[in-house]
């Protein structure tokens, strides 16, 4: 089973590649993505057995990401069968067959069991989504490219420099298989071993976003196509943080918890902090979100630094701001089709103009910054609780201070779009109507945080519980 | 002694990359440095798996990765570095501090078994730090992702330390996706040589706040 959500994607992006005309490449995406979604259900049914010795496995902790990969990518696709129609002009033969590598990339990482096979997984993922972000061929999207590409490129090097440390510290067990490694991680050699951790940290936060590795973020995710941004924001960067975590599994099985919490609490506060000065006053509407991605990351950071509640919410934090993300970015899709600009100053009366676009954005921007009923306020109530109950008062100080700084800021533009008069806009290009392929996809992952908000399903509760038992936690 | 003198080639081989300027000496220099760093495993441990890594390093760091940025540079004809942020004397001089810091830190750093030579770590590190000041001194696309690629000769001399420990597939996957990075990076450059007419990063600034 586990090898088979591998392979699909790659079987897929090998039709999609051989495929001469993009409709039916549209269909096999389509396709794939539904047949991995039932799969990834059906995982929970049967938990399947660990494959090719043990490099293979799905712990609760990888099935949680997977799933929430697996959901996002399915609404994706399905938002894209009208996006791509609008390019039809464009070949989608390399956009196509890359979704679909990089789909069976982001399922590895789920299901990497060795420390070696995880950093190639993480690698694939960078290699696959770089020629995503290039599908509009502009000079901006060309330099956004290249920066992804180095500066992760140059992270993930250094990663791998991390976990060739953690080999060494682990010298006496001779592999770098997770579960190995786990059982005998008290025997390990502790300065090699705080090495091996900032290198990790370094790599995978760069790829992940945290500051100040971030830089390459806000210009990916802006200049992408937004189905694209929606899928980097939502999937991609918690494939990273997954890492992250593999990471501080083995620190905490190590005894060295405290120092992985210290690092990843001043990573953390540190993007909250850039987030904060460039959010605000910022014109691009796609870069204010990607900054807010950058926030988010520096939340996940914080809770899991936490420890305790911080564990679970932390998480909990990292399924709602997959799902909200990915609402709020393939609204900017929508956005940009009916402007034809990512500038704040050029969106003007959206909510009389197009109220559904409008409430989207609205709840979109609700559901980012963490505004009850959705679910992200009570994910990142639980860190400021974890922050409280351990005695972390100035952490608990700076989170809020910082929280309320970006919403400050995000609000600000977005009360400026949806406000106002269409007058001058009336009757020009920008009168499109809302079609309905793209509104299912933002309304159902819209749903699904406001969901989480109201209601813990017991399956979810469950797999947070046994996750950030995992992590050390209670 | 040999894997002493193939290791002092090859951070030597670093220094002088870092001081060229011609983009096909570079290019001839890096394949030279992976020449002799195909080398390093069968003087370490003799065997299959030492063969096979020589093998893969062979083909794809001293033949295919050279042919193709050989093939990149005529593609979007440049010869030359642009002048760097920071001179080339300056650059030399920074990169033997850097060597200097490699063997201070790596002399504080105890490896918890026995190394077949105790000048593996302090090379590795050398090579890493090289690489990286290449990759963030130079402005053509081109000279960063040899900067890549040194650097990643840095870390495959560290992974030399643990050649008998790890499993093969996982080199050759770590490999693979080396020289995937690599491709991509190349035909980002023709990308951005479509764009600008040009390979210098320094026009790649419209996007900042």
């Amino acid at each position: 089973m586990l090898l088979f959500l591998i392979l699909l994607p790659i079987l897929g992006a090998a039709v999609a590649f051989l495929l001469s005309n993009g409709r039916p490449r549209k269909i096999v995406l389509a396709g794939t993505s539904f047949i991995h979604l039932i799969g990834v259900v059906s995982i929970w049914k049967f938990s399947p057995a660990a494959w090719f010795h043990g490099f293979l496995g799905m712990d609760v902790l990888g099935r949680l990401i997977l799933t929430v990969v697996s959901i996002l990518f399915a609404a994706v696709s399905f938002y894209l069968w009208g996006y791509l129609k609008e390019e039809e002009e464009r070949s989608n033969r390399v956009f196509v067959t890359s979704l679909l590598l990089f789909l069976s990339a982001m399922t590895l990482v789920t299901m990497a069991r060795h420390m070696g096979l995880l950093w190639i997984a993480i690698e694939a993922t960078t290699l696959f989504s770089a020629p995503l972000i290039n599908f509009t061929r502009s000079p901006q999207s060309v330099e956004a490219m290249w920066k992804y590409l180095l500066i992760c490129s140059v992270g993930i090097a250094m990663a791998l420099l991390g976990t060739l440390f953690l080999a060494v510290s682990a010298a006496g067990t001779g592999t770098v298989l997770l579960d190995v490694l786990l059982d005998h991680a008290t025997l390990f050699s502790v300065p090699w071993l705080k090495l091996s951790v900032i290198f990790l940290f370094v790599g995978y936060g760069t790829k992940m976003g945290l500051a100040p590795m971030h830089t390459w973020l806000p210009d990916a995710h802006s200049e992408a196509p937004s189905p694209v941004s929606a899928l980097l924001s939502g999937v991609l960067l918690n494939c990273a943080f997954l890492g992250i975590l593999r990471v501080f599994q083995i620190c905490a099985a190590a005894g060295q918890t405290a120092f992985a919490q210290d690092l990843l609490l001043v990573m953390g506060l540190l993007s909250l902090a850039v987030a904060s000065i460039f959010v605000i006053g910022q014109t691009d509407y796609k870069r204010m979100f990607a900054y807010s991605s950058v926030e988010n990351m520096g939340i996940l950071a914080i809770g899991i630094g936490l420890g305790g509640v911080g564990l679970y919410g932390s998480l909990f934090h990292a399924v709602n701001n997959a799902f909200a993300k990915g609402m709020v970015f393939l609204v900017t899709g929508n956005l940009y089709r009916i402007y034809q600009s990512k500038k704040v100053n050029d969106v003007k009366g959206l909510l009389a103009g197009h109220p559904v676009t409008g409430i989207f954005l609205a709840m979109g921007f609700l559901a980012v910054t963490g505004i009850p009923p959705f679910g992200t306020f009570y994910s990142e109530l639980m860190i400021l609780n974890a922050a409280i109950r351990s005695g972390h008062f100035w952490v608990a100080f700076f989170y809020v201070l910082f929280l309320a700084l970006i919403f400050i800021g995000i609000a600000g533009s977005v009360l400026k779009m949806l406000r106002g008069d269409t007058g001058e806009q009336a009757g020009g290009p920008q009168a499109k109507k809302e079609d309905i392929g793209s509104i299912i996809p933002i309304l159902l992952l819209g749903l699904i945080v406001l969901m989480l908000g109201l209601y813990m399903p017991s399956f979810l509760d469950n797999a947070l519980k046994g996750s950030s038992t995992l992590l050390g936690g209670g | 002694m040999l894997l002493e003198l193939a290791l002092i080639a090859i951070v030597f081989l670093g220094i002088v990359i870092l001081g060229s300027s011609r983009l096909r000496t570079i290019i001839h220099l890096f394949a030279l440095q992976s020449f002799i760093l195909s080398a390093t495993p069968l003087l370490i441990y003799p065997g299959v798996h030492a063969l096979v890594m020589m093998t893969a390093v062979l083909i794809l760091k001293v033949l295919v990765m050279p042919v193709f940025l050989f093939w990149a540079i005529r593609h979007v004809s440049i010869r030359r570095e642009a002048k760097p942020l920071i001179g080339y004397g300056k650059t030399l001089v920074f990169g033997g501090l850097l060597v200097g810091a490699a063997f201070f830190l790596s002399s504080k750093l105890e490896v918890p078994f026995r190394e077949v030579s105790n000048l593996l770590v302090p090379a590795s590190f050398s090579v890493i730090m090289i690489g990286f000041l290449l990759l963030v001194s130079r402005l053509k696309a081109i000279t960063q992702v040899i900067g890549y690629l040194v650097m990643e000769n840095g870390i495959f001399l560290f992974a030399l330390l643990l050649l008998d420990r790890t499993p093969l597939l996982v080199e050759m996957g770590i490999f693979l996706d080396i020289f995937v990075a690599v491709l991509v990076m190349g035909i980002v450059i023709n990308h951005i040589n479509e764009e600008y007419d040009d390979t210098n990063t320094l026009h790649l600034t419209t996007l900042r706040d």
